[in-house]
Order: C-alpha cells, then sequence, then structure tokens
C-alpha cells in the first residue's frame, strides 16, 4: 500500500470538509469570489487540484470531477449531461484484461491481482456509469422536463435527451460480448465481470433505454399538442375579435350529425323514497333527521278541478261488514245498561249467537269502550279477565272482557 | 348494492362525462371490450349508444337514431355549447396565462385556486380579463370583487362538469375529461369552417415578436 498516497488522499478530503462552505458556495454560483478568502486557503485548493483557473484573469472554478461527484451524489436535477464514452472504457477493460492475463501466464501473481483489481474496478464504474445515465433520462422524464418554463424549451431539451438516448445506443452496440468471451477464455474471475455483470447491465440498461425511447417520443407528442392547443385557443380568441358576429353553423342540423354533438339528453332522474320498505328505514330516519327545517305549510288553496262533484248514493251499498260488528258493540253497551248487572262479552256473544271470530270481538269491544266520548266512558267500568302468560313474563293474556256500569 | 354496470348506466343516462378524473371504476369498466358491450345493449333499449372522445378520454351517452325531437334538442346544446365557447376559451387562455406554464389544461392538472387568485390579484390585466369572463351569460356574476368573481367562475365549471373539487375542505380543482371534449369541439370547427385558427394565432405570434 502506498503510504504517500493514503497520507495525500486524506488530507484532500480534509480539505473538502474544512472548506466545504467554499466548494459549495463554488457548486452553486459556478465561481468562487477570491476576495472572500484568504490566499493560503486558495492555493491549498489548487494545490489539491480542487479548484482551477480555466484563462487567466478568469475566476476559479470547481473541477468538472468534483463536480460531477456532488451532483451524482445530491441527486440534484442540475446534472444533465449524459456521458456516453462507453467506446474508450470498453477499450481500456479489454487492455487491461490482457495484461491480466499476461501476468498470470508469467506466474506474476502479485502484478495479476492488482491488474485484476484494476478490471474490477473499471467494469463496476462502466455499470455504475451506465445505470447512472438511465437514472438521468429517467428523471428528467418523470418531472417533464420541470426545469424549463416554457413548451417550447421543453421540446428541445426532449430532443436533445431523444439524441442522448440514440447516442448511447450506438454506443452499446459496441459492446461484442463473443470478443469479451474470447479474452476471459477459461479465467473464472474475468469470464465473470467481463461477460456475466457486463451482460446483465448492458441488458438492464437496453431494454430501460428502448422504454425511455418510446416515452421520449410520447412527451413530444403531448408537448406537440400543447403548444397546438394554445394556438387553437388564441387563434379563436382573435378570430372572434376579428369577426365578432361568428358563429358556427348548427350542426345539429346537418344529416348526419357529428359524433360529438350528438349528445344525449338526460333521463334518469332521482329515485323517489319508498316509505313502505322497511330495510331503508334506518337510513331514512338518517335522512329525516338531517333535514334542518321542515315546512309543514299545507296549501290551503282547494284545487277545484279535481273535486269531484259530490252525489248522494246508496249507503247501504257500500256498507261495511266493521259496521255490524260496530252496531253489534253499542247493542251490547246498551244490553249492559238495560240490564244493569256486570256481563262478560263472551257470555254476550254466546248468548247472541254472533258469528264473528271472539277475539275480532273482544278486540272491537275494547275498542268500543275506548271509544266512547269520556263522559260516557264514565258510565262504565271494564274489567280484564285472564291469565299471565306461561312462558313470557310480563304478558297478560285476556280471555274475555267484564263490563258493567260504575 | 348496485353493480358497477349499474353505477356506469347511471351516470351515461343522467347525462354526465366519464373520464378518468372523475370515476376511475367506472372508466375501467368502459375500457374494457366486454363492459363496453353489456352498456351498449342497454343504452340501445332508449335509442342511445355509447361514444367516446378525445382518444378514448371520455365517454357519453349519445342518441342511436335522430328524429325530430332528437334533432331539436340537439339544437338547442349546440346553441349552448357555442355560447358556452368565448368564455370557456378565455378563461382556460387566463389560466394557462396566468400559471405562466404554457401548458394547456386538460384532464388530471390540478388547479389551486389561492395559487390562482394571488397571481390574478397582482395582475391587473389578469383581473380585468377575469372581470370580463365572469360577465359572460355563462358565469353570470355580478359581484364587484375578484374574489367572489373567481369562486363563481370555479363553482359553474363544477357544476358544467369541466372541474372536480376532490376535496370539500380544500380549494384545489382536478380538469376532467370534458376539458379535452371541448379541444375536440374546438377543433372540429376550426377544420369545419376552415378557419385555420393555429395558423392566424402564429401569425398574429410573431407579428408581435417582431415588434
Amino acid at each position: 500500500m502506498n503510504y504517500n498516497l493514503k497520507k495525500a488522499g486524506s488530507s484532500l478530503l480534509n480539505a473538502l470538509s474544512n472548506h466545504s462552505e467554499l466548494v459549495m458556495e463554488a457548486y452553486f454560483s459556478g465561481s468562487i469570489n477570491e476576495a472572500d478568502y484568504t490566499p493560503k486557503v486558495i492555493n491549498n485548493l489548487l494545490d489539491l487540484k480542487v479548484i482551477w483557473r480555466p484563462e487567466n484573469e478568469r475566476q476559479l472554478r470547481l473541477r468538472p470531477a468534483l463536480r460531477t461527484l456532488l451532483e451524482e451524489s445530491l441527486q440534484d436535477e442540475n446534472n444533465r449531461q449524459i456521458d456516453a464514452n462507453i467506446g474508450s472504457s470498453l477499450v481500456s477493460i479489454k487492455t487491461q484484461a490482457e495484461h491480466y492475463k499476461e501476468a498470470l501466464n508469467a506466474g506474476r501473481f502479485k502484478e495479476a491481482e492488482s491488474m485484476l483489481s484494476d478490471v474490477t474496478e473499471r467494469v463496476y464504474s462502466l455499470t455504475d456509469m451506465l445505470a447512472t445515465n438511465v437514472r438521468l433520462l429517467w428523471s428528467r422524464i418523470s418531472n417533464e422536463f420541470g426545469y424549463v418554463a416554457t413548451v417550447d424549451a421543453k421540446i428541445r431539451e426532449n430532443e436533445l435527451a431523444q439524441s442522448q438516448v440514440s447516442e448511447l445506443l450506438n454506443q452499446l452496440s459496441m459492446f461484442q460480448f463473443d470478443q469479451l468471451s474470447d479474452i476471459s477464455g477459461s479465467h473464472r474471475e474475468l469470464r465473470h465481470l467481463l461477460v456475466v455483470t457486463l451482460q446483465s447491465s448492458f441488458a438492464h440498461c437496453t431494454q430501460e433505454l428502448s422504454l425511455a425511447q418510446a416515452k421520449l417520443i410520447d412527451l413530444l407528442g403531448r408537448f406537440r399538442e400543447f403548444k397546438g392547443r394554445t394556438r387553437l385557443l388564441k387563434g379563436f380568441v382573435l378570430h372572434l375579435e376579428q369577426n365578432p358576429s361568428f358563429a358556427p353553423q348548427n350542426y345539429s342540423t346537418m344529416s348526419n350529425v357529428p359524433a360529438l354533438f350528438n349528445v344525449a339528453e338526460n333521463t334518469i332522474a332521482a329515485a323517489a323514497i319508498d316509505v313502505n320498505n322497511v330495510e331503508q328505514e334506518q337510513s331514512l330516519l338518517e335522512v329525516m333527521s338531517n333535514i334542518k327545517h321542515v315546512n309543514r305549510q299545507r296549501d290551503t288553496r282547494t284545487n277545484l278541478n279535481n273535486a269531484s262533484p259530490l252525489t248522494m248514493q246508496d249507503e247501504n251499498a257500500i256498507e261495511l261488514q266493521e259496521s255490524l260488528l260496530k252496531s253489534e258493540v253499542d247493542a251490547f253497551f246498551c244490553a249492559v245498561i238495560d240490564s244493569g248487572t256486570n256481563q262478560t262479552a263472551l257470555d254476550y256473544y254466546k248468548a247472541k249467537n254472533l258469528d264473528f271470530d271472539p277475539e275480532v270481538w273482544l278486540y272491537q269491544v275494547i275498542g268500543g269502550f275506548h271509544g266512547l266520548p269520556e263522559q260516557d266512558k264514565s258510565y262504565f267500568a271494564l274489567e280484564t279477565r285472564g291469565v299471565p302468560d306461561p312462558v313470557f313474563s310480563g304478558n297478560f293474556v285476556i280471555t274475555d272482557i267484564e263490563i258493567g256500569l260504575q | 348494492m348496485i353493480s358497477q354496470k349499474g353505477i356506469v348506466l347511471e351516470k351515461l343516462l343522467s347525462g354526465h362525462f366519464i373520464c378518468e378524473t372523475t370515476d376511475e371504476d367506472s372508466y375501467r369498466f368502459l375500457k374494457t371490450s366486454a363492459g363496453r358491450m353489456e352498456v351498449e345493449a342497454h343504452l340501445a333499449v332508449l335509442n342511445r349508444q355509447l361514444t367516446h372522445a378525445a382518444e378514448e378520454q371520455v365517454f357519453f351517452a349519445s342518441y342511436q337514431t335522430i328524429g325530430e325531437t332528437e334533432r331539436v334538442k340537439l339544437g338547442k346544446q349546440f346553441e349552448d355549447v357555442s355560447n358556452h365557447l368565448l368564455p370557456l376559451i378565455e378563461w382556460l387562455l387566463l389560466v394557462q396565462e396566468s400559471l405562466n406554464n404554457d401548458l394547456s389544461l386538460s384532464q388530471g392538472m390540478n388547479l389551486r385556486l389561492n395559487e390562482l387568485q394571488t397571481i390574478i390579484e397582482d395582475t391587473p390585466a389578469y383581473a380585468e380579463q377575469l372581470n370580463k369572463i365572469s360577465r359572460y351569460a355563462l358565469f353570470g356574476s355580478k359581484a364587484a370583487e375578484l374574489d367572489a368573481q373567481l369562486k363563481l367562475v370555479f363553482k359553474r365549471l363544477v357544476e358544467l362538469g369541466y372541474l372536480i373539487k376532490p376535496n370539500q375542505d380544500k380549494q384545489i380543482y382536478t380538469v376532467t375529461g370534458k376539458i379535452d371534449y371541448l379541444f375536440d369541439v374546438l377543433k372540429f370547427i376550426d377544420e369545419t369552417e376552415q378557419l385555420s385558427l393555429a395558423k392566424k394565432a402564429e401569425d398574429a405570434m410573431s407579428q408581435s415578436d417582431l415588434i
């Protein structure tokens, strides 16, 4: 291990961390204001090749390598450059591989080991470069070139990206796996690096690139459409300004109405409430409780047109059976008054040989009693006879009713 | 429970436009050919058929055969469309210019009312334009304050189905596919009447560039 190199490396990293503010200022503003820093600091950084002066009398700038490092680590979208120099990397990988094989054949194992680590480094940096380039493309696509404002600029950026994609694809065609396979021969490590790693990275990259290309073309179409749309809008306003009386002819009178203007009217109105639907009771109640104000004002006007003329008809014909029951109850109450003694409803029922259902009869008697005017009701006393339900406690089953005078 | 087909049918028969923004489930249902066939069969009973516009981005119901009554209804509708065209287009341009991103509105874009309001308030020309737009019969605003005008315009656009408000508590609106339909209408008029609107706009823009 080279001790001196190691020491120089750590002093460079220390310098970067000590002057991180200067570095970041240079990163963001592009150059450094030399007056802000002492000459000692500036000279130190110049010696370490962190910053450089492109020409005399020009301001100091950050070294491109450092800038790239920062852009990649920070995933800054300013990093819009795609480095597509795959050819030279491939050539140097091939050369290094040849070195490694030669060293191995000559039995210089120490040297071969360091050669192999060189090849590994280069292969991985190549795959990393491919991955970064693809990621860059996608990040640009995914924010739809959001870093430029106008559609025209977006279109230009899109065209640039497309040319970069085709450039990348061209360069990718330089991968000749038969050659790489020949070079790696029977060496296991070399084969793994040159064939397996590169091939998987290659396959991944080409696939992503073809997807990106399709997406870029799609986006370009969209941008063009946006432009077209804006022109259409502006043109229409302009046209109306020049010809205020312009109105398109009514296309619905054409024999063949264009599909665009053939829009059917709405036919469905809201459904009505079904108050008899028990299942909906809960939700209907909720709706009811949400009604803030129920307007109960009735329409006092009677619709004369709908009122049918009142005609006297044969009353008996429409008399219902209930009235028979009712009159029988009335007769029962009269019988109680006449006799002056207590009578049960069922006894009367049997005595008169009535043919209603006994239960209906009992109900009607109770109903008849409660239906009496308050004054008349006070003359009578009603007592129910029955037994508590044998199964369900608290229920009283009425078997008969006794009516008497107070 | 009502099935997806039922929801789609109800929307179509109520005269709604179905797009991905307004009702994603229904839109997906209509994107399948089986779903379309099912719906078509039901619509045919009512003399209606499924139509799409803006490259299948919006679906709506149209008449299958056009008789006299249908023609009268379509004629009335068309009158509405052509009357709405100018206010809508001026509104579209206003939004586009004030957001300054050169992108004309299309389905799925979000509009933040507050953001728009700040920009329009700060620029007298836009405020004047908004004032003019809000007076059109389509919007019918009588308000003098910019805030009320803008809110009314957006409210009307929601009613007409050009925008939806996904969250009732937030003043963020999403553009529906009906806007894309509007562009189709405009394109159609441009072609049929041979107005060559795009060229006119370009000529005008290049002239202003020269000045």
